[in-house]
């Protein structure tokens, strides 16, 4: 795998995670604040992943290009 | 010639995608720092703009407008140009990929959307410049670690054999900045579901551990940080290598070893040990050295080049910067002795002083980068319009000037105020004389903001007509500039 990929892949993970972390803080939040950043990573993290793989396709797509070129 | 060296010269696709965001970011963030700082000085002129609301009380938006005007316009500022110029003098794309870049930069903005809103909603550790609660923190972390991953992974994989200055300057800064946040941030949280926590330290030693973070976010963020710009924007936009690469070096190590002990002049007079205020005094005076070495190292660099000073005013505000650093760093030391702090601390004079460096030096050496690579990453010969920038220059030049001037003189005043006795030894004024002195002060200050705030705004309007309608041309070179090219 290239380092796009492999970057990609770790950095996918990791949102997964922050995501995950976001819900749990916001189900259990005691204030206003905490309710607010849970749900806000919880949102980042979903846009965030939906960004990897529109830049994943975009990447085949370009790559399929230059092939047909 | 050797198959290395061949690719050695192979051309590089650098990771610009990721440099254009950030310097999206730090124009946005500009402007709007610039405007809550505006509107809080109108509030210090009329506290009724507040209009009895939480929201826009004063407490709250103080914080707004530095962690703004600090974080979120310099810290775009940067980490943009870092990552831009990394990557030309080491001849090497950004490591980790275009996810990390966008994890970085996606991350950084998040953290300050977050932080604005909890200071808003009236959440803060009360620290200042460190305002945001653990939780904030703890993402700010892991956003620093990953900036560092791919800064330090790019100077790894370089194909040039030398770091060049500016790098080691911004590798200070995001050492320093991730040991000074993780210290100064030593907090139990009452509950990993509440955003509130108690400092680990107390008392005297919390005070102090503070103002170790306060006065070096000051040094390594908006100094250090910013001598990388500058070490590298102004050669570039002279054509001129830098007048002593050795002073940038002595320029280095003198500076980073001798910021982190100066913190101390922040207690003068309190219940810190003496011996602790006299080392900060001490080392704040030693500053001197340091600082006015690297400010004639880069105003030497325009040695052959004056003349474009007339015809560039992109260069003209790297140049003013480097000569307001030279100001501000001559009038701390002074205000860190004992017998003048004790006339100038808490007063007007230390907002002065503040925003001398704020914004002479970093944000006019940032205007002044900004102006360099707007044309250089949107593929355009020059700016859309000279006769903008020169405005935007003289506006801004006009606005520090009114600020500046407006707190010295509302800042002596006060500290002379607080400190008169009459024939019985009872105090001359009581403090709300001082405010009602005071007072036109605080409109002129008001002004000055606003001269300043409406020079951004030509900038922004400059920006992006250079964006849509300058003409097109080749990227900048992507070369570094080496010493006696």
């Amino acid at each position: 795998m290239d380092e796009e990929r492999v970057s990609a892949v770790i950095i996918g993970v990791l949102m997964a995670l922050f995501g995950l972390i976001g819900i749990f803080l916001a189900a259990g939040a005691r204030d206003i604040e905490m309710s607010i950043f849970g749900f806000s990573l919880a949102g980042f993290a979903i846009a965030f992943i939906f960004g990897l793989l529109r830049s994943h396709y975009d990447m085949i797509e370009a790559r399929t290009g230059e092939e047909g070129r | 010639m050797s198959a290395a060296a061949t690719a050695s010269l192979a051309p590089v696709e650098y990771n610009d995608d990721v440099v254009r965001k950030f310097v999206i970011a730090t124009v946005f963030w500009g402007v709007v720092g610039f405007l809550v700082g505006v509107f809080i000085a109108a509030e210090l002129a009329w506290p009724s703009f507040n209009f009895w609301a939480p929201y826009l009380n004063f407490g709250r938006l103080r914080p707004v407008h530095t962690s703004g005007v600090i974080f979120a316009f310099g810290g775009s500022a940067l980490i943009g140009t870092s990552f831009y110029v990394v990557q030309r003098t080491c001849r090497a794309r950004l490591f980790g990929g275009k996810a990390l870049a966008d994890f970085i930069f996606w991350g950084y903005q998040f953290f300050i959307v977050m932080a604005a809103l909890s200071y808003v909603l009236g959440f803060s550790k009360s620290r200042e410049y460190s305002e945001p609660e653990w939780h904030l923190i703890l993402w700010l972390v892991i956003i620093w670690v990953a900036y560092l991953v791919a800064f330090v992974g790019t100077l790894v994989r370089r194909a040039e054999p030398h770091i060049y200055v500016a790098n080691w300057f911004y590798l200070s800064f995001i050492l320093t900045i991730a040991m000074l946040v993780i210290v100064n941030n030593l907090a139990i949280p009452v509950s990993v579901f509440a955003a509130k926590s108690y400092s680990l330290f107390a008392g005297a030693q919390d005070a102090l551990v503070q103002w170790w973070y306060g006065h070096n976010a000051v040094g390594f963020f908006l100094t250090a940080g910013f001598l990388g710009m500058m070490y590298y924007f102004i050669p570039k936009a002279a054509g001129r290598p830098v007048y002593s690469y050795r002073l940038s070096i002595i320029h280095f190590w003198s500076l980073i070893f001798i910021y982190i002990w100066a913190g101390p002049h922040h207690l003068h007079w309190t219940a810190l040990p003496d011996w602790t205020q006299t080392m900060g005094e001490a080392f704040s005076v030693m500053l001197w050295m340091p600082s006015w070495g690297g400010m004639i190292n880069g105003l030497m660099t325009l040695s052959g080049a004056w003349d474009k000073l007339r015809t560039d005013p992109g260069l003209r505000f790297s140049v003013t910067a480097v000569g307001f650093y030279g100001m501000s760093t001559f009038e701390g030391p002074v205000m860190s002795v004992r017998t003048v702090n004790a006339l100038s601390h808490y007063t007007d004079w230390t907002i002065g002083h503040v925003h001398s460096g704020a914004l002479g030096w970093v944000a006019f050496i940032t205007f002044g980068a900004l102006y360099y690579l707007v044309p250089a990453l949107w593929g355009k010969t020059e700016m859309y319009s000279r006769r903008l920038i020169a405005w935007h220059y003289w506006i801004s030049t006009l606005g520090i000037v009114l600020y500046i001037t407006s707190m010295w003189v509302a800042g002596i005043m006060e500290g002379l105020m607080w400190r008169a006795y009459d024939a019985q030894g009872f105090l001359q004024y009581s403090f709300i004389d001082s405010v009602v002195a005071v007072h036109p002060l605080m409109v002129v200050r008001l002004v000055g903001g606003i001269f300043f705030l409406t020079g951004a705004l030509i900038m922004v309007y400059n920006m992006v007509m250079t964006v849509r309608r300058a003409p097109a041309g080749a990227l900048a070179a992507a070369t570094p500039l080496a010493v006696g090219d």
